[in-house]
């Protein structure tokens, strides 16, 4: 199989640096997926599970925040966390996802106090189903 | 000057255990920063849709600094050296200043410069949280027009002995019109181009901050160290000196003594 130049890169460091097959990130508007000879193109990245084919095998990242783009053939995965399968921490999210959900079932918590919380939960829940794909 | 010596020593030994970590982080997030700038650019220079607000020039002088500093002196000219580019990048614009970090927001206040936010003084303490509110704050007052332009100043990490003061324009994104002929490329964007911008921009504005940060702090760590080096010589040359002089003084006063009973004697 043809293979593309990709790179993932976080604030924590390089994540990937390497030749890939294939691409799937969720973007904002839904899961996209990129092969070689793909057209430049740019799209804001979502919240969910990233995968890359290297070597006929597919590892499984959380893949939240940021853009990937798509410029004369170099891919470039840019996003504000990745965390490739085996490195999510699991009992990390699954103790966040409970801080959020206590927040949300506060009556007391305030509009920001839960927009917060959602999007925390969100993170924990997609860390969590990300991680028994290791 | 034995207990100066000491304390200098033993910031030094501080400043280099923080160095390592903070070299670590800067390092880390290094590529991250740099490829997102460099992608920006890259989208950037080969569109040709330019509906935006972000990426059209304005002629308004009202410019938004953020200033990265340190939150303690004692480091060389660290500080100062920020400052100094801030000034001088900002001379002939209505400046707003965003500080980050102690030191900058009190020099910012003794000469009177309003600052937007007093809520990140505290440079060490920032996460990579703040720096997309901050970023969001900033694309907010940009797209109302309350300034024309985004710059950050930071200190840029070369390695331990070298950091160079930079001023890096974040917005508006706005191409180098020499450089536009022959790269021009047609790029789909996901949904639409004005999707993508809004939500990328506040995303590239806080990861460049963070960046930026990043950099600052490991440099602010290094030139700490070079100057409390540099200070513990000193006193070491100062001490080496005054032992020296005292032994001469000594050595003056027995002699007297002795020509003095030898004299008396006779």
């Amino acid at each position: 199989m043809n293979t593309f130049a990709l790179m993932i890169v976080t604030p924590d460091g390089v994540q990937f640096d390497g030749q890939a097959e294939e691409l799937v990130v969720r973007t904002t508007t839904g899961d996209m997926g990129i092969l070689a000879g793909h057209i430049n193109c740019v799209a804001p990245l979502g919240m969910g599970m990233a995968t890359v084919m290297v070597d006929g095998q597919k590892r499984y990242g959380a893949c939240i925040g940021g853009m990937v783009s798509v410029l004369n053939g170099q891919v470039k995965l840019v996003p504000t966390t990745f965390e490739w399968a085996d490195k999510i921490d699991l009992p990390r999210a699954k103790a966040s996802g409970q801080r959020a959900k206590d927040v949300l079932a506060d009556k007391s918590s305030t509009d920001t106090d839960l927009r917060l919380a959602e999007a925390r939960l969100k993170r924990a829940l997609i860390r969590q189903s990300v991680a028994q794909y290791k | 000057m034995e207990s100066t010596r000491q304390i200098t020593k033993a910031m030094e030994m501080v400043a280099s255990a923080k160095l390592r970590k903070a070299q670590n982080q800067a390092l880390a997030c290094r590529p991250y920063f740099e490829t997102l700038y460099a992608t920006i650019w890259d989208i950037v220079e080969s569109n040709t849709d330019m509906t935006s607000p972000y990426l059209s020039a304005r002629q308004g002088k009202k410019m938004a600094y953020v200033l990265i500093s340190g939150d303690r002196g004692l480091a060389g000219g660290y500080n100062s050296n920020v400052l100094k580019l801030l000034l001088s990048q900002a001379e002939g614009t209505e400046m707003t200043v965003l500080p980050m970090g102690k030191k900058g927001a009190d020099h910012l206040k003794s000469h009177g410069i309003s600052s937007l936010t007093e809520s990140y003084t505290h440079a060490e303490s920032i996460s990579m949280g703040d720096c997309f509110s901050v970023a969001k704050q900033l694309c907010k007052g940009f797209l109302k027009g309350e300034y024309d332009g985004v710059y950050v100043v930071y200190t840029k990490f070369r390695s331990v002995l070298s950091q160079t003061p930079e001023c890096l324009q974040l917005l508006p994104l706005q191409k180098d019109l020499e450089k536009k002929h022959g790269n021009c490329q047609d790029i789909v964007y996901e949904p639409d181009s004005e999707t993508v911008f809004e939500t990328i921009v506040p995303e590239y504005l806080g990861g460049v901050l963070y960046g930026a940060l990043c950099e600052s702090r490991a440099s602010e760590q290094a030139a700490r160290r070079t100057a409390m080096d540099a200070a513990t010589q000193n006193a070491q040359e100062m001490i080496d000196g005054l032992i020296l002089q005292f032994n001469r003084a000594r050595q003056a006063a027995i002699t007297q003594e002795i020509t003095e009973i030898v004299a008396g004697s006779q």
